[in-house]
């Protein structure tokens, strides 16, 4: 895998503003569902980074658990189209608080499928928390409760979102410049 | 939930010297595998936040999927029996380097299974990173290859480990007084 220092536009947020800013939001969290039966559903594998910090700043007792969706286009996830659970949760989520860890919405497809997915199972409420919101590839209506970032469009990498699945573990979120990346064969 | 404070027998290893050790596991995986490819497998969902902070300390490109196992005995992980795979890779580990990241060994009858499951595969090489190493259970010898600390027979939780799937946000490892710990319905 190249290098990203070879590929890398700039740094769109640094370390310390992803985690200010996450900390905002785990206070927000623990604010709004105190008393409430929280489970915070990480959806595979994008979330991963972003939920386990997020977590870490809320200061309610409160489960986690996680979901992998595929859809049935080609490709990871396609813009449009159904979506496949491929790990469906363990939890039983009837009656739970729940909140969706997402690391990006951009066109809002995957999302709004899992949405009504498990709105079927009859939560006590259902929440999306998303780290970056790209509003301008939206393409269907996706209610944020809470965001961290509205980025534009541009392709971006690390914490937690890869390039052909590297770089997921840099603690920062940059923007990559094509001209320069090579994909590999 | 029970507050934790009610239950907690100590404070095992507390958040410095967790993030420290992390540290040193990362520089040192890091060293292992200068100038090699390397697939990191977080094993759901324990290894959680054990993956998130270690993959953030290592300096060398590598790629990150996950796996969910269950037994197929009654409860979460029963110490024998085969394992059943929930999400498999979706990547082919054929002639890759594959470090397994897991948050705690005890009878070591799971971590068994599933590598001899993935050594069918033929990765390059394949070698377990485990935070917790509670060797007084072991049932089956396993080498881990990189432990973060040995740790005693006592219930644990924090820092991706659950109790009754709860506290897995603590930025500790914990032990519990079971004696004072009330289940919840």
């Amino acid at each position: 895998m190249q290098d990203y220092h070879e590929f890398l536009s700039e740094i769109l947020i640094d370390e310390e503003t992803l985690q200010n800013r996450i900390e905002e939001l785990g206070q927000e969290i623990s604010r709004d569902y105190v008393d409430e039966d929280l489970l915070l559903i990480c959806i595979l594998r994008g979330g991963l980074v972003f939920m386990v910090d997020l977590m870490r700043y809320i200061t309610l007792p409160h489960g986690i658990d996680c979901m992998a969706i595929s859809s049935y286009g080609t490709g990871a996830r396609s813009a449009t189209g159904n979506v496949r659970v491929a790990l469906d949760l363990q939890t039983n989520i009837e009656g739970k608080s729940v909140l969706l860890v997402e690391d990006i919405v951009d066109s809002g497809h995957t999302i709004a499928h899992v949405i009504e997915m498990l709105n079927t199972r009859n939560p006590k409420s259902l929440r999306v928390c998303a780290l970056l919101d790209k509003e301008e590839r939206r393409e269907v209506v996706v209610p944020i409760h809470y965001r961290g970032f509205s980025i534009p469009n541009k392709f971006v990498f690390g914490y937690g979102l890869d390039i052909d699945e590297y770089y997921r573990n840099l603690p920062f979120v940059a923007v990559v410049d094509l001209n320069k990346f090579q994909a590999n064969g | 939930m029970q507050e934790y404070r009610e239950f907690i027998d100590e404070i095992f290893v507390d958040e410095v010297s967790l993030q420290k050790r992390v540290a040193e596991l990362g520089a040192q995986i890091s060293r292992d595998y200068a100038g090699d490819e390397l697939l990191v497998v977080c094993l759901l969902r324990g290894g959680l936040t054990f993956t998130a902070d270690l993959t953030r300390n290592l300096t060398i490109p590598h790629e990150l999927d996950v796996m969910s196992l269950s037994s197929y005995g009654t409860g979460h992980y029963a110490s024998s029996g085969n394992v059943r795979v929930n999400l498999d890779l979706k990547v082919n580990i054929e002639g890759i380097n594959v470090l397994l990241v897991e948050d705690i060994v005890d009878s070591g009858r799971t971590l068994t299974h599933v590598l001899q499951m993935l050594k069918t595969r033929d990765p390059k090489s394949l070698k377990v990173c485990v935070l917790l190493d509670k060797k007084e259970r072991r049932e089956v010898p396993v080498d881990c290859d990189y432990v973060g600390f040995d740790v005693p027979d006592k219930y644990i939780f924090g820092y991706g480990i659950d109790i009754d799937e709860h506290y897995r946000h603590l930025p500790f490892i914990a032990t519990a007084d079971l004696s004072k710990y009330r289940r919840s319905e």
